[in-house]
């Protein structure tokens, strides 16, 4: 009887702190804040482009974290991202003129969106949306021509094809995200060399809820971050027409890599100021020409 | 073996497959019937869980140690070690708590179960229970396999906390990572319902599940010879492993 109760009880014990440890794994190591959705107030901002923004990335003020991103979408027709904003029903007086901006913790951290409040005295309702938004600063932006990264693609429905020319596509492989304005809506389906124009022939798969992009459209092949894979990025013409199925974009801008960019930054630097010199012959070149 | 065994190995595999199923199925049915020795199922808990805990702690402990010493160095050529708390946390609430824990979990306790139904086959207990009209299934097979299907998450989650544990100690009090960075990168990474829901629960209660299911399966079916009890204990060990990691695939490719 004694040791029947022994194994009882250690059985007892042993449960205990089986649960014990799962509570501890699921409240002290997670977190929690994330799945705790009951008491948000959603909030509308639309950016023009959104980087690397995931859902469930932290909004913040000040740094402190007030709520998560619960959705992404493309606004269907335009070039903006339709970002939901859930914010926790305790910050509720978020003035309704606040600007909406895209942070990025340190160097190669994640995104997230970043409330700074404005002086208005009224403030903003669930459903009400952020009209001041400024997009993802990106570091290719700031370095050269780049834009636009983040995310992968989204689940294609029905697809149409599109049909573009480069002369250099970098590392861009079949399966590549084609983004717009950082949004995916669609991905690489083949990348094929050309045997007679000599170049590259990159046909692009795109969601058919995305339609309506001008048929004038430029595409280009960006790398996502520093180090990150590479895509196609569509930035829309002012065409009326919009593209369709097997249409091809003539606009192309080809991969730069990081190498020839940094390259040509350099070098652009030193042969500016030597036109500068030439255009200023009254202080520099006399004594350069002695 | 209940039948005639087929000379095919591929047709045997399929065959203990099937009889594997259909014993699951007499094992669930028997389930509600078990319930009336449910001090059955505690000591089974008792035995296969709580005595456990000893090798899934320390095995955890060190999981956690050279998992922190392992990243800490690899992470150091990015500058990123602050990360090695929420890479250990990541990849042991997602992959290597639940199928370390239930491999330790076949060796340990998946053994016993088959070699004791096995010798109790051999020595004809199990027709003994039978004539005296004591239901071998709801006595022997279901208590076992509820105690498997209870004891596994249990168990991974102290194995997950003995792996945070180690690479704690070996992360922050030998490397230097900072306690804080430490825990708020980790907290930061896990979500509660994709690692440890999906992660820790889900793939501990099928991997419980599979793993007692196979020990209660072949030690129900051994030849009653000392050495069809040798033969069935090995097979539980190869069997539990190639169905775990097989398994944690489609798990992982079907959760994520």
């Amino acid at each position: 009887m004694t040791q029947r109760r022994s194994y009882a009880v250690g059985t007892g014990l042993f449960i205990v702190l089986g649960f014990a440890t799962l509570a501890y794994l699921a409240t002290q190591t997670t977190s929690v804040a994330n799945v705790r959705l009951g008491a948000t107030y959603t909030v509308d901002a639309q950016f023009a482009n959104i980087g690397q923004l995931k859902e469930r990335a932290p909004v913040k003020v000040a740094g402190v974290r007030i709520g998560q991103v619960k959705s992404i979408a493309l606004e269907p027709g335009k070039e903006v991202a339709d970002v939901k904003l859930a914010i926790d029903q305790h910050y509720d007086a978020i003035p309704d003129d606040s600007v909406a901006t895209i942070f990025t913790s340190g160097l190669l951290g994640d995104q997230y969106v970043g409330i700074q409040f404005g002086s208005s005295k009224k403030a903003v309702a669930d459903g009400g949306s952020l009209a001041l938004t400024r997009p993802a600063q990106q570091l290719e932006e700031m370095l050269g021509k780049f834009f636009g990264a983040g995310g992968a693609a989204d689940n294609l429905g029905g697809t149409y094809t599109v049909k573009a020319r480069f002369t250099n596509v970098g590392a861009l492989s079949v399966g590549a995200p084609v983004k717009m304005a950082g949004v995916a809506i669609g991905s690489v389906q083949s990348v094929q060399a050309d045997p007679v124009k000599l170049d590259a022939y990159v046909t692009l798969a795109i969601d058919k809820r995305y339609s309506q992009i001008p048929d004038d459209s430029a595409a280009a092949v960006f790398t996502s971050g520093l180090i990150g894979t590479q895509y196609v990025a569509i930035q829309p013409g002012g065409s009326p027409d919009m593209l369709k199925n097997g249409d091809e974009l003539v606009l192309t801008q080809s991969a730069m890599q990081l190498e020839d960019l940094i390259g040509k930054f350099l070098v652009n630097g030193s042969s500016s100021g030597d036109k500068k010199a030439d255009g200023a012959p009254s202080n520099a070149s006399p004594a350069g020409k002695q | 073996m209940r039948r005639m065994s087929p000379d095919n190995i591929v047709l045997r595999s399929l065959a203990q497959i099937g009889d594997c199923g259909l014993f699951l199925v007499a094992v669930l049915k028997a389930i509600p019937r078990s319930l009336q020795h449910a001090r059955e199922t505690v000591r089974q808990i008792w035995f296969i869980g709580a005595l456990s805990l000893t090798i899934i702690m320390v095995c955890g402990l060190f999981v956690g140690m050279v998992l922190a010493l392992q990243l800490y160095h690899v992470l150091s050529i990015f500058g990123g070690t602050a990360a090695t708390g929420e890479v250990v946390a990541l990849s042991v609430y997602r992959e290597l708590g639940p199928v370390l824990t239930a491999l330790l979990f076949a060796g340990r306790a998946g053994t016993s179960i088959t070699a004791e139904i096995g010798l109790m086959r051999a020595t004809d207990q199990i027709a003994a229970m039978e004539m005296m009209a004591v239901d071998p299934l709801a006595y022997v097979a279901a208590p076992r396999f509820l105690a498997g299907l209870i004891a596994m998450p249990l168990l991974t989650c102290v194995f997950c906390a003995a792996t945070l544990l180690g690479s704690h100690l070996v992360g922050v009090h030998w490397l230097g990572v900072d306690n804080g960075t430490f825990w708020s990168n980790m907290i930061t990474a896990v979500d509660l319902r994709t690692d440890v829901v999906d992660g820790i629960l889900w793939k501990s209660v099928v991997f419980g599940a599979m793993v007692s299911l196979i020990a209660v399966f072949q030690g129900y079916t051994t030849p009653p010879t000392s050495e069809g009890v040798a033969y069935a204990t090995t097979r539980t060990v190869v069997a539990s492993s190639i169905a775990i990691l097989a398994l944690d695939f489609m798990l992982t490719a079907f959760l994520m």
